[in-house]
């Protein structure tokens, strides 16, 4: 049953990510939820299901994405370990930690998407950071923050929470 | 080895796993990848990409409502924005008219407020004594008289409406020469009465009503009405003869002051004949050479001046109105 709830929820993101997203853009910046989703779902579910989740995730999104096929799914694997590792010690219902630990998960993700991407040539990937990681992964913590916010108002049993 | 490991350190295991992959993929060649991608696209993703794409359509529809019916929304003020704009026009094009054939007689005024009282009946206008608007000046549109000045500011005037008890004007039957007082009663039912005319004198419903410049406040010929209804009064001495005044005061937006120190010619009116009785007259065009030989005043009146003098039956004006 879970398990079901977990894929219906992927597939819920899966089409805001493919619709919504694309019509909230604020100067070409979008917000990417498929990596917040993978920042909260191994956050909430620990490491092995996390780490499987972002590989799926990654490689869905590898399909239409630029780079070479595998690199969004090792970044989010990368990514989804670290944060289930250290999603132990962190107070998840607090909004400023909530807050600092969303931006933070995706801003290591695109120092690797990028860093790989670039191949590793300085200027390049500065612009990128400057430009498109981070205005991306601010605009993705606020709308995943009121997202979650919204939905904790109105159903609990929509949420992953304390069930690791 | 491998089990135990798993057992033991399943998560890094799955990291492990999913690293490998994922760097295996990405050693791939270009077509080996373009196979692969190839290949997950049209076996696992094509329902998800036609739930996706469904449910885009969906959005994309939704969006695109919200769009339209915001500037459906914004079109329809700006339509009605142009048709106010173009009946504006239209009634302003009028008072030019009007004021053409009298440039010096003429100012244009707007109304600013109508009276707040029940009663009603008076007007608010925006130009005053600096504007040369004082007290006891006629007040009229192209449709016809409106009232007179009852008082002003330096750059506001009351106006006393025809429809307004204090304001009574010496008028006359433009058919038969018959001269009476036009002044509102209100009573049970407010009515607009021609009063003092004799019962034998020849009136009927549907005669227009024009003032006659006795009393030296309104020029002579101006249009005030039609009469709407005639009867014999319970003495039977006299009639009582109800007017329908040729200005709609509901919709008064712009008016114009007669300021008699002009040319002193009075306004020109459009001509009488040409218009329906029962109606409110549609203005005629401006004419070049005395727009209306019903009320254009006679070469006497014109040098003593409007409304400051009786007009005799059978002088020039009247003849022509005959």
């Amino acid at each position: 049953m879970k398990n079901l709830r977990d894929v219906f929820l992927l597939i819920i993101v899966l089409i805001l990510q493919g619709t919504i997203v694309n019509r909230i853009a604020i100067a070409g910046v979008r917000p990417d939820l498929l990596v917040a989703f993978v920042v909260y779902f191994a956050w909430m579910r620990g490491p092995v299901p996390g780490v499987a989740c972002a590989f799926t995730v990654g490689l869905l999104q590898d399909l239409d994405a630029p780079g070479p096929l595998g690199l969004n799914a090792l970044a989010k694997t990368i990514v989804a370990f670290l944060v289930a590792k250290a999603g132990f010690r962190v107070h998840r219902s607090n909004l400023g930690v909530r807050f600092f630990f969303f931006l933070f998960a995706m801003l290591v993700h695109d120092v690797i998407y990028f860093g790989i991407y670039t191949g590793g040539e300085l200027g390049a990937f500065a612009k990128q950071f400057l430009f498109v990681a981070i205005p991306s992964a601010l605009y993705t913590t606020i709308v995943v923050l009121l997202l979650l916010s919204t939905a904790e108002r109105f159903s609990r049993t929509l949420l992953l929470t304390d069930e690791v | 080895m491998f089990r135990l490991l798993f057992a033991r350190r399943s998560d890094w295991a799955a990291f492990t796993v999913a690293c490998v992959l994922s760097l295996t993929l990405m050693s791939l060649g270009r077509g080996q990848q373009e196979r692969a991608v190839w290949f997950i696209q049209h076996t696992i993703l094509s329902p998800v990409n036609a739930v996706v794409g469904w449910v885009d359509a969906g959005v994309g529809v939704y969006w695109e409502n919200q769009k339209l019916k915001k500037r459906l929304a914004q079109i329809q003020m700006e339509a009605d924005a142009m048709r106010t704009d173009r009946v504006e026009n239209a009634r302003l094009r009028r008072l030019l008219d009007l004021s053409q054939e009298n440039p010096s007689d003429l100012t244009a005024a707007r109304v600013t407020a109508r009276s707040l009282d029940r009663l009603g009946g008076s007007l608010t206008i925006d130009k005053g004594s600096k504007d040369g608007v004082l007290p006891e000046r006629a007040v009229i549109t192209p449709e016809g008289l409106v009232g007179r000045v009852e008082r002003c500011t330096a750059h506001e005037a009351r106006v006393l409406t025809l429809l307004h008890h204090d304001c009574a004007v010496a008028v006359r039957v433009g058919r038969s020469r018959v001269d009476g007082v036009l002044q509102w009663e209100f009573g049970d039912r407010p009515t607009l009465n021609l009063l003092y005319v004799s019962a034998r004198e020849d009136v009927k419903k549907g005669d227009w009503v024009m003032t006659s410049g006795l009393g030296g406040i309104f020029p002579e010929g101006v249009r005030v009405g039609t009469v709407a209804k005639v009867g014999i009064a319970e003495s039977g001495l006299t009639k009582e003869i109800s007017v329908k005044p040729a200005v709609d005061f509901r919709s008064l937006e712009e008016v114009m002051v007669y300021m008699p120190e002009g040319s002193g010619h009075g306004p020109r009116m459009p001509a009488l004949e040409a218009v329906a009785p029962d109606s409110v007259p549609a203005p005629a065009p401006p004419q070049q050479n005395a727009a209306s030989p019903a009320l254009k005043p006679s070469p006497e009146k014109a040098r003593t001046g409007p409304g400051t003098q009786a007009s005799a039956p059978g002088d020039s004006a009247n003849e022509e109105v005959r």
